[in-house]
């Protein structure tokens, strides 16, 4: 699609036409951006010489006898070791000098070609295979280490929580001695109706406490005084 | 999205075909491609093929940079392709072709160049 665009340039057909006379189907958009502006790098022909330039005569160089000749003579010499190298260059790359297409002449080059290829891509893979059995054995060596740590802080972690229960538990045994059962429930009743707590109280004018539902104030002993 | 290295440029097996320079960057920033096209082909036509890339301004090492593609120069020249005289010299800095005389003269006349320097700056 771009060869279509670039040369249809050339003749100055606008890239939108030059697609329409693909039969290629994929379309690029239009992009100035992807023609190339010609431009001229030189004045036009029918430009005449500037004016301050009619009576100029350029100055001719001046070289000497001895320097034009060695000049010459490199040229002489730069002639020749091109021409032997594109001489070299042209038996050596030019298609006419290529081998014959025979196909099967390819296919055995071909064949040659993909044998030293193989060849360098299992070098490679010694090469790397010994790189990568080290390199997992380090990984599974780090690995193995970072499971042990874990399994010991694991063990750690479970034995502190152990303790932490065992801890609550002894508590709980501790306190469950004075525990309402089933055997002593009816003592407990028992005890409790024998020794009833009367909570109930009363605040007088001076802000004594007065304890008990029926106690009358009078009674010296049942005074506490809140300030205490 | 620009033309490929590979070129889109029409041609035959018998358009006479060149190795030159084209001249691609900007104004004030020359950048050239090395390029293979037909010999009468204007600069802006479509290449053939792109060999390689020639930046002529120094860089901030002093270098100026140059990338061949000598398998595919080879085929050109190999295949009849003319060598333009920038090309040439730069094949021959190279050490792909002879050293340019050109390139000779250049050199002599730095040379002279920075030996009336050194003499000034001795004066």
């Amino acid at each position: 699609m771009l060869r279509i665009i670039n040369n249809f340039n050339f003749l100055r057909i606008s890239a939108t036409e030059a697609i329409s006379y693909s039969t290629s189907s994929n379309t690029l958009p239009y992009n100035p951006a992807l023609l190339p502006v010609k431009k001229s790098h030189r004045k036009p022909r029918w430009v005449p010489i500037a004016k301050s330039k009619i009576f100029r005569i350029p100055k001719r160089p001046v070289i000497p006898e001895d320097e034009t000749r060695e000049i010459r003579r490199l040229f002489n010499d730069y002639r020749n070791h091109e021409k032997s190298v594109k001489n070299f260059l042209v038996e050596k790359h030019n298609t006419k000098n290529q081998a014959s297409l025979d196909p099967e002449e390819i296919l055995k080059s071909f064949k040659q070609d993909l044998a030293v290829c193989h060849e360098i891509n299992n070098k490679w893979n010694k090469e790397n295979k010994i790189l990568r059995e080290k390199r997992l054995a380090e990984e599974l060596e780090r690995d193995i280490a970072f499971a042990k740590n874990r399994i010991e802080q694991e063990i750690i972690k479970e034995q502190e929580l152990f303790e932490f229960t065992e801890e609550l538990v002894r508590k709980e045994k501790e306190a469950s001695v004075n525990f309402i059962t089933k055997e002593n429930i009816d003592d407990a009743i028992d005890k409790a109706l024998a020794e009833a707590v009367d909570y109930n109280f009363a605040i007088d004018l001076n802000g004594e406490k007065i304890i008990g539902r029926n106690t009358k104030p009078v009674q010296e002993q049942d005074k506490i005084s809140l300030k205490q | 999205m620009l033309p490929p290295a590979s070129g889109t440029g029409i041609y035959t097996s018998v358009s006479p075909k060149v190795i030159r320079l084209l001249r691609q960057g900007c104004t004030n920033r020359p950048f050239f491609h090395v390029v293979v096209a037909v010999n009468r082909a204007h600069q802006s036509r479509p290449v053939i093929e792109q060999v390689g890339s020639y930046d002529p301004m120094p860089n901030r090492h002093d270098e100026k940079l140059v990338a061949l593609n000598f398998e595919r120069i080879r085929f050109w020249i190999g295949n009849g392709a003319e060598v333009s005289k920038p090309v040439a010299q730069l094949l021959g800095l190279a050490g792909f072709y002879p050293v340019h005389p050109t390139s000779y003269l250049q050199a002599w006349k730095t040379r002279e160049k920075m030996e009336e320097k050194n003499e000034e700056k001795s004066n």
